[in-house]
């Protein structure tokens, strides 16, 4: 069998980003607290977090057009059943690893956009996520938050990829976006903890070396006590949601950012996709419930906004091996306290499908990108999609 | 500030230690502090032939891997990287091991200065064997002559990988070995010209590397044979000749001098301009005498911060724990975190200096290391009681004197060893060679 996994590095050098990626910033947190004390991001600057779920995961099992007779038949081997479903409507059900998102849906703060694609789709990882990330069918280099990167004034915290790798959506032509890592800040625990901080003081005889070894000491106390009481003190949890509290420590603590990437691996399903993809999808939802929370709480409660996607949904009909194949669309969600919640688009019919066996196109992911450039980040979207001029408003 | 005679000495000897060897291995300051500044200058100096502290590590014997498993077959592959991992793991333990165990740790503490020089990552060249035929290179010339380390060097294996020499062809020349081997390894930026980059890398044409053994062989049929004009003098060159030519040029003599200063001695201040007299043979331990014996130890503006791996490395000497007994996935982990692996440097460069190894952050990934080391460590030291515990924490770690700062939490950690061992090692003064 040949291993599908999505390889990101591969997909860089495929969409030929990864030069001006590799001159991406990686940030520090200490420079993340220097930002936010010395330029706080203003209030009410809404903020776009994208969480990429790569390998394609299966739409039709994550928001499930339960009451359908063709789902069941055609899915015989990997169908939820009854107690799997949180149903929403009276012909579709959350997947029931995803209690938190059902409850936000149920509080009108999630919009659930069906049918997401584009015309024509490639069932190729690389091909497909270069064409959302890129936000082009014809192949552009550049990332769509990279292209709106360009026209910003340069900062380098305008836009930030948690983790090691950069998105390509977060390259542009002239800008690229920072990274920060997930490392969280440890403060030392344990007996010795309470002698450590005297250990950072200055003294008189410190030469200037001396004096910079002492700051270190004081920086990762003062980092720390900085970035608010939300940092995770030592990263735990899925790693999505490492990635989402440090998020949501960095946005209560009016660190500058206006757009933020977090992604999770994984969701090419090809065999044993129930337990698989509950497992991620469990992940997603916990870290999703916890940000949620944590912004709630925070001052800016209704400026964020969350849109969750993947390269493609997957082939209608299962495979042999309790999996399924690449597919097409699939639905794009997007959470938030300022979110207008319930469903936009249509869901596409199980029956009337592509000559692949595939789910035909409702909703161009252009127009899902050119309402959220317009509410979020108050850019025309002919400005970053030449000549696409459709915005879907889900505010 | 005048220094009295007394702290002179210890400044002095605390620093020939630290930057030549390591750091002190318990109670060697005190001896040698009593033995007087010679002593030290020819202790650190010792070049160990027969060092039973290296014959004490085991030996490391890396197989030939082979090519990349090709096809579909996913258990090979799996079967071939996971190898790889482990050898290249087992490799950076090995290399740990040697610093900290030997009783003469020049030759160890040179090889690990040429590598930062002759910075060489396993991120590209991939095969752990090839790396340590590198080393074994490094290691043979590390207090030899820079000729001969220039000659083997430029025909290393791992160095043609990473900077791309197996893509060198006469009709689409790559000039990144011949242009960092004069920028970054003999002579210095500006000391040549682009006409000299490509004729040199004409000169190298030819070579080809097995890179799974590190092996190189020259093609004459692939090699550029017609007469070449470098640094002005024309003739028919191979690598060998073009290394040769490059380091008797006088601009080697100045540009390694410099090199080592900036390691050894300082990065804010410049050598006086009698030391690079010493190089003027290219010999390495002539070089390196000098250094040792110059005035430089006692001038208060000399001061370094200590890379992660020198830290660490004084730090296990001092608690004689070896870090092949630490858990090896955990420490290469926390060292990547603070930024320094052997045999993965950033870039062909080699690693950053001084207060870029200093943020906040890095400081919670080092408390970690402390810790893993401090609970393998030999306490024995601190757990005799003299009148005096703060003064004889400074002793065993080869500080010349505490801060008031550090004297304080010293104290506080007073009566329990591994708290005050954990508090020394991660003191300022610990973490700079002042």
């Amino acid at each position: 069998m040949i291993n599908c996994e999505f390889d990101r590095r591969r997909f860089l050098q495929w969409t030929g980003a990864s030069l001006l990626a590799t001159m991406s910033t990686q940030l520090s947190l200490e420079s993340l607290a220097s930002a936010a004390s010395h330029s706080p991001l203003p209030a009410k600057t809404p903020i776009l977090v994208l969480v990429t779920l790569y390998g394609g995961n299966d739409g039709l099992n994550m928001v499930v057009p339960f009451e359908d007779p063709v789902y069941h038949r055609v899915r015989s081997n990997i169908a939820l059943s009854s107690s799997q479903l949180i149903p929403i409507t009276h012909s579709l059900a959350f997947n029931s690893s995803m209690p938190a998102i059902s409850a936000l849906y149920k509080r009108r703060k999630v919009a659930i956009v069906q049918g997401v694609s584009y015309p024509d789709p490639s069932l190729s990882h690389f091909s497909s996520m270069a064409i959302w990330q890129s936000a082009s069918l014809t192949g552009l280099s550049s990332g769509w938050i990279g292209r709106w990167l360009d026209q910003q004034p340069h900062n380098a915290f305008n836009a930030i990829g948690v983790g090691s790798n950069l998105p390509p959506a977060f390259v542009g032509v002239t800008s690229v976006a920072s990274m920060v890592d997930v490392g969280g800040i440890q403060l030392p625990s344990g007996p010795v903890a309470s002698v450590l901080p005297s250990l950072g003081h200055s003294s008189s005889s410190d030469v200037a070396l001396e004096a910079s070894a002492a700051t270190s000491i004081t920086d990762l106390f003062s980092t720390a006590k900085r970035l608010s009481q939300h940092i995770p003190k030592s990263p735990s949890g899925s790693w999505i949601g490492q990635q989402l509290s440090l998020v949501s420590a960095m946005i209560n603590a009016n660190v500058p950012t206006r757009v933020w990437e977090v992604n999770l691996s994984s969701f090419d399903t090809h065999t044993g996709e129930q337990g698989d993809q509950n497992a991620l999808l469990a992940d997603v939802d916990a870290a999703i419930g916890a940000f949620m929370k944590s912004i709630s709480a925070g001052d800016r409660s209704r400026e964020v906004t969350v849109m969750i996607y993947s390269e493609f949904g997957r082939r209608v009909e299962s495979n042999a091996s309790d999996g399924t194949d690449h597919g097409t669309s699939a639905p794009v969600l997007i959470i938030g306290n300022g979110v207008k919640g319930g469903l936009y688009g249509e869901q596409p019919s199980l029956k009337h499908l592509d000559p692949n066996g595939n789910l035909k196109v409702a909703m161009d992911f252009r127009s899902v990108y050119g309402g959220l450039l317009h509410d979020v980040l108050a850019t025309p979207v002919s400005d970053i999609i030449p000549s696409w001029k459709k915005a879907l408003s889900v505010h | 500030m005048t220094l009295t005679p007394a702290y002179e000495q210890r400044l002095a000897t605390a620093r020939l230690l630290h930057r030549f060897n390591f750091g002190p291995t318990p109670g060697q300051y005190s001896n040698l502090l009593e033995r007087g500044l010679e002593a030290t200058q020819s202790t650190v100096l010792v070049q160990g032939r027969n060092d039973p502290g290296i014959d004490s590590v085991k030996r490391l014997v890396l197989g030939d891997l082979g090519y990349f498993p090709s096809g579909n077959n996913q258990a090979k592959s799996n079967e071939f990287w996971n190898r790889i991992e482990k050898d290249s793991s087992d490799l950076v333990m090995w290399w740990l091991d040697r610093m900290v165990a030997a009783h003469y740790p020049l030759t160890e503490r040179m090889t690990w200065f040429w590598h930062g020089h002759w910075a060489t990552s396993i991120s590209s060249v991939t095969y752990p064997l090839t790396m340590k035929k590198q080393n074994s290179t490094l290691r043979s010339h590390a207090l030899g002559n820079f000729e001969g380390m220039a000659r083997e060097m430029v025909v290393d294996g791992a160095l043609n990988v990473w900077l791309n020499n197996n893509e060198n062809y006469v009709q689409a020349p790559n000039e990144n070995l011949a242009r960092e081997f004069m920028e970054l390894m003999t002579l210095g930026v500006n000391h040549y010209t682009q006409n000299d980059v490509a004729a040199a890398a004409l000169a190298l044409t030819g070579y080809s590397t097995d890179q799974s053994n590190g092996r190189v062989t020259l093609n004459p049929k692939e090699h550029f044979s017609v007469p070449l004009g470098i640094l002005g003098t024309s003739g028919v060159f191979n690598a060998e000749s073009l290394a040769k030519l490059v380091v008797s040029r006088n601009d080697n003599v100045q540009f390694i001098t410099d090199r080592l200063w900036f390691r050894f001695v300082s990065g804010s201040t410049t050598p006086p301009a009698t030391l690079a007299a010493s190089f003027a043979n290219r010999d390495i331990s002539s070089l390196v005498n000098a250094l040792v014996h110059s005035t430089a130890w006692t001038d208060p503006a000399n001061a370094l911060v200590k890379s992660p791996v020198e830290w660490f490395v004084g730090a296990c000497r001092a608690l004689r724990v070896r870090p092949s007994s630490l858990d090896a996935n955990d420490t290469q982990w926390v060292l990547s975190q603070m930024g320094q692996v052997p045999f993965n440097p950033p870039n062909v460069g080699g690693w950053t200096y001084g207060t870029a190894w200093l943020s906040g952050v890095s400081f919670q990934y080092r408390y970690q290391l402390a810790q893993a080391i401090v609970a393998k460590g030999d306490l024995a030291p601190l757990s005799v009681q003299p009148l005096n515990m703060v003064q004889a924490c400074a002793d065993w770690l080869g500080i010349p004197e505490w801060s008031r700062r550090t004297a304080n939490a010293l104290t506080l950690a007073l009566g329990t060893p591994s708290e005050l061992a954990l508090a020394a090692i991660l003191s300022p003064e610990y973490m700079v060679s002042a």
